[in-house]
């Protein structure tokens, strides 16, 4: 009988442990020998319907049956098939074992040309309901929730999560989630989700509250990639106005729905996303909202993509990197059509760029056009970043903790039909400040993207340079940069000297 | 945590060294031209005129047609008589610094952003010309709320074009004026608010009003619906002792619907209940609204000028139940008095004063005529 871990890595548990070297051993030199399985058994799931453990694990009693099946393949379907189950994250990680042995032969039979194995495989149910409450790290804000999980409601993997915080950007938020397997595959995933939250936007002097949910279809690829199909319709609410608001900011407030279909595509293949020293990322979103049937009050075709890779140097635990990033928002007209008019973008829709997490160096939203002190986004951007982790001299490479040198830059751009500085000579004033109402026809939108996306090489970009700690705690990156701009437009908001950043995606 | 944001205030209180502030001032290194403003913002921000933002449509608004929300009607009328030059955009409550529309934003100016320039030598309304190079002006200006609408208007009109100088001495309402602002603010605002949002029959005119230009979805526009009402109710029974609506009590509901159960004629809409079991009796409500009405056309009788309160030229107050009647006339002509028919209760208050006093100051806030509005909303 052998006994073997299947989760981790091949090392793990296995080598290290003297009373496990026999069998090993036995198990190296017979994998080649012809076998198959001839009954499988899984304890420890009670609550777990049976469908969704034969889908896993059919296809194992069934491969296993093709004659010329060889132990080492055996063993190494059997480990695939544990690491699918433990995807459902219904079991607990430490608690799965496989084990092996020989089933009986009946007496008299003919000598088998195979060795037929029985299987028995040892899970532990995670529990059902789960109540959790502490803080939280996301992108440069903190927050404290309280969260409940029912898992495994229906024995098949699905799950219910509704979760309820306040943090410091965020006044309230409120949400349930529902996520099932689709046809009790661990790869595939439907979610159902309905929120309500209320959060304070100080960068631009309003607070937005979201009220709606979505429909969302993750898959994973056999290339571990992941892509996210999303649907989503939420009413905003653009209310609570500072009164030093801006005249921008006071003419988008109100109420508008969004509806809008999203893909997101991310394959990460970074060693560590919180410390990166090799590999690479790259991420690409696009949604479209409001045309055709999404309906709605807004409507435009949006896109982001990032990209990050890392470079190891010669030195243990010294790394360069680098990021990119651009987005874009073209207008689109409501309805079926492709030439008729479009609105142009509202401030909730629009990108932000700069702060600790992205462009350092800058104020939340401290790049683009700013209207008095409030940031007010852009359409178009594009941003990168170059930086060398080096570890420090007394705690050495294998610490999480790095020196880091950067230098990043960003342009944010708007939309807008204003002759540029260049061509105000000739092309005289009335132009869309004459024409009847907000909607741009389709040439004047492609003419301003156009323009806007040739202004983002317009002379150097948004630029800031500096040096700092970056400690890699597992649950968030944290960031004490010293730095200082270098170029900017006026009107963007700088940040000289200290900096600290938290969160959980860096540019 | 902190984080960058936040930290800023904290860092700027300490005195920061002078080698290292000699250092910060050098940079940035650069620094090119602004960013331009959003196509959003460039259009409905930048204007050589005063923008006053209310309760329209954008078809309207580009004419300078009346609002059709009684208070934006209100102060807009009384704009218009100073002779301030100004332009409207459709806007939301959220948007005013009040809460509560309407609120003017003075033109930006490259030089202060402030404009406090007393000259009053704005450009004519006719010539489109450009406003200052936007993004570039610092801070952009305050918005002005209703109440110093006024203020503002008498330091920066065009006196030429003010050959009305109604508002100059009167304060807010001339004293005899201020026991008959409750008939106005309470109990024509009552019947208003009473016949628009919580009439069953009226649900397309609130539709179209104000829930269409919201949003263009249904659910949306349901949970504003119930917001708008819930609110419109709890107006009404604030001002109940005066406008004569009534509380019911315990019991009264079930009383009620047993009435309508057993077939004793009774209107569909008869009591409008309320989520707290207090209901609102439009009968009343209506018939309190028709006694103010004839207080006024009475007011107006013994007036020796064609305002009230023997004024030379429209007060405040002439506009306060002109933004009533006006509206009421408009959209509430159809029907039966009893039933909400405002505009016919307007017509017939006194000898049909009120409904003079509506066309007349009507010609005078919009001599050009393009007041009037398409019939038939």
């Amino acid at each position: 009988m052998a006994s073997f871990w299947p989760g981790g890595s091949p090392a793990a548990g296995v080598a290290d442990a003297p009373a496990n070297r026999g069998p090993t051993q036995m198990l190296d030199e017979h994998r080649l020998t012809p076998a198959s399985i001839s009954k499988l058994e899984v304890h420890g799931a009670p609550n777990t319907r049976r469908a969704l453990l034969d889908h896993v694990l059919g296809p194992l009693v069934a491969d296993s049956a093709a004659p010329g099946t060889t132990l080492g393949q055996v063993l190494d379907r059997i480990g695939d098939a544990t690491r699918k189950l433990s995807r459902f994250d219904i079991f607990k990680e430490e608690g799965f074992n496989v084990f092996l042995s020989e089933a009986p032969r009946p007496e008299g039979a003919p000598p088998a040309d195979r060795t037929d194995l029985e299987v028995a495989i040892n899970v532990k149910e995670k529990s059902r309901l789960v109540f959790t409450a502490g803080t939280d790290f996301g992108n440069a804000e903190g927050s404290a929730y309280t969260n409940a999980i029912a898992r495994n409601i229906f024995g098949g993997a699905e799950t219910l999560s509704i979760n309820a915080s306040t943090g410091t950007r965020t006044r309230s938020a409120y949400n349930a989630t529902f996520s099932t397997p689709v046809n009790n595959n661990p790869g595939l995933r439907l979610s159902l989700e309905a929120l309500r939250s209320a959060t304070q936007k100080p960068w631009a002097s309003h607070e937005e509250r979201l009220t709606g949910g979505n429909v969302r279809l993750a898959w994973l690829t056999a290339a571990r990639d992941t892509h996210t199909l999303s649907y989503a319709s939420v009413w905003r609410q653009l209310t609570g106005l500072s009164a030093t608001a801006s005249p921008t900011v006071r003419a988008d407030a109100g109420d508008s729905l969004k509806s809008a279909v999203t893909h997101t595509f991310v394959r990460d293949r970074r060693d560590n996303p919180m410390l990166p020293q090799s590999g690479y990322l790259f991420r690409a979103v696009s949604e479209l909202a409001g045309w055709g049937p999404l309906q709605g009050d807004v409507s435009f075709a949006k896109t982001e993509l990032e990209a990050q890779s890392n470079l190891p140097l010669p030195l243990r635990g010294a790394s360069l990197g680098a990021g990119f990033r651009f987005g874009l928002l073209y207008p689109l007209p409501t309805g079926y059509s492709l030439t008729g008019p479009a609105q142009p973008s509202r401030i909730n829709d629009r990108f932000q760029l700069g702060g600790p997490t992205d462009v350092r160096g800058f104020k939340l939203g401290g790049l683009g056009p700013h209207d008095g002190a409030d940031a007010v986004g852009g359409d178009v951007f594009a941003a990168g970043s170059v930086s060398a982790l080096l570890p420090l001299p007394r705690t050495g490479p294998d610490s999480p903790l790095r020196l880091q040198l950067f230098a990043n830059a960003g342009r944010l751009v708007a939309l807008s039909t204003k002759p540029s500085a260049k061509a105000k000579g000739k092309a005289g004033k009335a132009e869309g400040q004459d024409r009847d109402g907000l909607a741009l026809d389709s040439a004047a939108v492609f003419k301003s993207v156009k323009s806007a996306v040739g202004e983002l090489g317009n002379g150097l970009p948004s630029l800031a340079a500096g040096v700092g700690l970056v400690y890699a705690h597992p649950a968030a990156r944290f960031e004490l940069n010293f730095s200082l701009p270098l170029v900017l437009r006026r009107g963007e908001e700088g940040r000289k000297g200290l900096q600290v950043g938290v969160g959980i995606s860096f540019l | 945590m902190t984080t960058a944001s936040s930290s800023t205030p904290g860092w700027s209180k300490v005195q920061i060294p002078r080698p290292l502030q000699r250092l910060f001032d050098l940079f940035p290194l650069r620094a090119y031209e602004p960013n331009d403003l959003p196509e959003r913002s460039q259009h409905l921000t930048f204007s050589s005129l005063p923008t006053l933002f209310i309760f329209t449509t954008d078809e309207d608004a580009r004419l300078g047609l009346p609002s059709f929300n009684p208070t934006c009607l209100r102060w807009q009328t009384l704009l218009r008589l100073t002779g301030l030059e100004f332009r409207v955009l459709p806007s939301t409550n959220h948007a005013s610094p009040t809460g509560a529309l309407p609120f003017l934003l003075p033109a930006r100016s490259s030089s202060t952003g402030s404009s406090s320039s007393s000259s009053g030598a704005l450009p004519p309304s006719t010539s489109p010309s450009q406003p200052p190079p936007p993004s570039s002006s610092p801070s952009p200006p305050t918005p002005i709320p209703a109440s110093k609408l006024l203020a503002y208007a008498q330091s920066h009109a065009n006196p030429a074009k003010s050959s009305h100088p109604a508002t100059s001495g009167d304060r807010l309402f001339p004293s005899r004026a201020r026991a008959y602002v409750a008939l106005v603010s309470n109990h024509l605002r009552s019947a208003w608010l009473c016949a628009l949002y919580l009439d069953p029959a009226r649900a397309g005119l609130l539709d179209a009003l104000y829930l269409r230009p919201a949003s263009s979805s249904a659910a949306v526009r349901a949970a504003l619906r119930r917001q708008l009402r819930k609110a419109a109710g709890e107006q009404i029974l604030d001002s109940a002792p005066a406008a004569g609506a009534l509380r019911s009590r315990p019991g009264e509901r079930e009383r009620e619907r047993e009435r309508a159960e057993q077939g004793k004629g009774a209107p569909s809409w008869d009591w409008a209940w309320q989520e707290d079991g207090t209901a609102i009796d439009p009968r009343a409500v209506y018939a309190s609204a028709r006694e103010a009405m004839a207080a006024l056309a009475s007011l107006l009788a013994e007036s020796k000028t064609e305002w009230f309160f023997d004024a030379e030229a429209p007060s405040e107050f002439d506009a306060a139940v002109f933004s009533y009647t006006h509206l009421m006339m408009q959209y509430m002509s159809d029907g039966e008095e009893e039933a909400g028919a405002l505009g016919k209760m307007v017509q017939s208050a006194g000898d049909g004063e009120l409904a003079r006093h509506r066309e007349k100051l009507w010609r005078f806030a919009w001599p050009e005529g393009n007041g009037e509005a398409k019939e038939g909303r």
